[in-house]
């Protein structure tokens, strides 16, 4: 017998200062001794530490016995050579043999701990889960879909083509893409179960098949390299903590010659007449309270740099505005009262912001409201669109 | 353990079945991550969450090829037969296996019906001197909830069915 190949790729990383090992991708070894420089970094890693040592697996995407029991004896060797250590060990939710597995870690030490990484890298997605706020983003994307099915095409976007819509949401935006592009292949992932099983009801009412959800980790993704013409990401690096990390990913999905197409908010543009004064305070607050929770909503105009740096080149941007002019001004005024309600609710009480300044916060919102429902009024929301392409 | 007839006698639909000489497919290590790779993927497309369906089947398939990669026999073939009754998927490996390996494999298969599966397992996992091949089969019954079954029909080959509740494991 032999083995010829190189197992396949993963990577390894030791971290001093967050006293973090990593591993990442699919580690499938036919002996033990291929990942044994890996395990010795573990080992002498475990010797430098004090305290917690955090063994972070959320981005193996494959472990064979093989490397789980060779890790499991380092590990379990190391808490009883060192049994004032703590071993937290950390694996993704979106992989589904990952959890079951590495939970027999604590079956046989009680230093090591196992926790399930799941929806805390999401920092602004807790805030809008909640079922209440699914309308308002139904309503969102119909706004901004009015202007966003004549802006696609200018960003490469055809019919036949295979499409990519990460971070999906509950699957709306994709529902339209499908029905107006016509895609050879469309997936939508999200790291939300709640908003997938949303999707998936609607899908199936409409009798939609082949639009393939999928529950994922958008900064290592399941989703093979080099595989989609155009890759969509909507409204969403703006509330990653690490958006770099993310546009690599994009990046990797997207074919070589193929573009990555994402949307973005500048929240302190948001604008209204009469009241203008109140509304711009207010926005203003927003984006201080958005960086507060380590999200940027001023990231819209950063979306050429973003795409820039991430590698990506014929690198086009515009921006547009969704009004109280595009259809139904009452939609409008309800996505504001939503926004009202989330941000000058459980946000700002979770930041510690004072009753006084909660009062005024609000008032923003309303003042947007009025404008908004005011026969004579305008109110606004701009967002940016940009789109790079993935070089040959 | 299932008596044979009861295994064969569930309806189940093939979906695919796949033949390798088992000289070639034990020419590469990577031929198992390949092969589980591609089945695993060409069987997940009409399930709720392909993606995650695709990187479990996965999974337990390499384990599987790796297991009869082992088997230190070139002769024959390898065949891979991929069926789904319902929300059971069951997996059907057959390779080219020595008589003492088979009497190996026959009695581990017992023991996870006999023993404390997951006391076993973490003996398995914990101890250096397990054997590999008996990790392997623990940890399909422990962490995928897997029906393990053997079929020997002699001439020199065994097959393992191996039957998965997928779905359930994904939500």
């Amino acid at each position: 017998m032999t083995a010829q190949s190189p197992s396949p790729v993963f990577t390894v990383r030791f971290d001093i200062s967050d006293q973090e090992f990593s591993l990442a991708g699919v580690l499938r070894p036919h002996s033990p001794a291929e990942i044994a420089d890996d395990l010795l970094l573990l080992r002498n890693g475990i010797e430098a530490v004090n305290g917690v040592l955090y063994v972070n697996l959320k981005r193996v995407t494959h472990m064979n016995s093989t490397a789980f029991r060779a890790l499991t004896r380092v590990l379990v060797d190391a808490s009883h050579s060192r049994p004032e250590l703590k071993f937290v060990v950390v694996a993704s939710s979106v992989v589904a043999w990952a959890a079951r597995m590495f939970r027999h870690l604590t079956d046989l030490s009680p230093n090591i701990a196992i926790e399930i990484y799941d929806s805390a890298f999401y920092p602004g997605q807790a805030f809008v889960e909640n079922q209440s706020f699914i309308p308002i983003l139904r309503t969102q994307t119909r706004m901004t879909w009015r202007h966003e099915r004549e802006i696609l095409p200018r960003h490469g976007l055809r019919t036949g083509m295979a499409i990519a819509d990460i971070c999906c949401g509950i699957g709306d935006f994709a529902m339209l893409v499908r029905k107006e592009f016509d895609p050879a292949r469309i997936v939508a992932l999200d790291h939300s179960m709640a908003s997938l099983d949303y999707a998936r009801d609607v899908a199936e009412k409409f009798g939609v098949r082949d639009i393939e959800y999928t529950y994922g980790d958008a900064s290592q993704m399941l989703l093979e390299s080099d595989q989609f013409d155009f890759v969509i990401c909507r409204h969403s690096l703006q509330i990653f903590d690490r958006p770099e990390m993310l546009l690599r990913e994009l990046y990797r999905i997207c074919k070589p010659g193929g573009r990555v197409y994402i949307t973005n908010e500048k929240n302190s543009h948001c604008l209204g007449e009469p009241r203008s004064d109140s509304i711009q305070w207010t926005y203003h607050e927003v984006a201080k309270l958005f960086s507060h929770f380590d999200m940027d909503v001023e990231m819209g105009p950063k979306g050429l740099r973003l795409l820039q740096d991430a590698g990506f080149e014929a690198v086009k941007m515009e921006s547009f505005m969704v009004s109280n002019l595009d259809g139904d001004p009452q939609e409008f005024a309800d996505i504001i009262a939503a926004w009202r309600d989330v941000y000058a609710g459980e946000m700002s009480v979770r930041r510690g912001d004072s009753q006084e300044f909660i009062e005024r916060f609000k008032q923003g919102f309303e003042d947007h409201i009025f404008a908004a429902l005011h026969p004579r009024g305008y109110a606004g929301w701009p967002i940016w669109a940009a789109s790079g392409r993935k070089p040959l | 353990m299932k008596s044979q007839k009861a295994a064969i006698s569930v309806a189940f639909d093939q979906l695919l079945s796949l033949r390798m000489d088992m000289a070639n497919f034990t020419a590469d290590w990577l031929h198992c991550d390949q092969l589980s790779n591609y089945v695993a993927r060409m069987v997940s497309h009409d399930r709720p969450d392909p993606l995650r369906h695709s990187n479990l089947l996965s999974s337990v398939l390499n384990e599987l090829l790796e297991m009869s990669f082992r088997s230190e026999t070139d002769d024959g073939e390898l065949v891979c037969a991929f069926c789904r009754c319902r929300e059971i998927e069951r997996v059907e490996l057959t390779f080219p296996c020595p008589p003492r390996q088979r009497q190996f494999y026959k009695d581990v298969v017992l023991g996870l019906k006999t023993r404390q599966v997951l006391a076993s397992y973490l003996g398995a996992i914990a101890n250096d001197s397990a054997p590999g091949d008996e990790a392997i089969l623990l940890g399909l019954v422990v962490n995928y909830d897997a029906e393990v079954q053997l079929r020997d029909f002699g001439a020199g080959t065994l097959t393992f069915i191996v039957d998965l509740p997928l779905g359930k494991l994904l939500n």
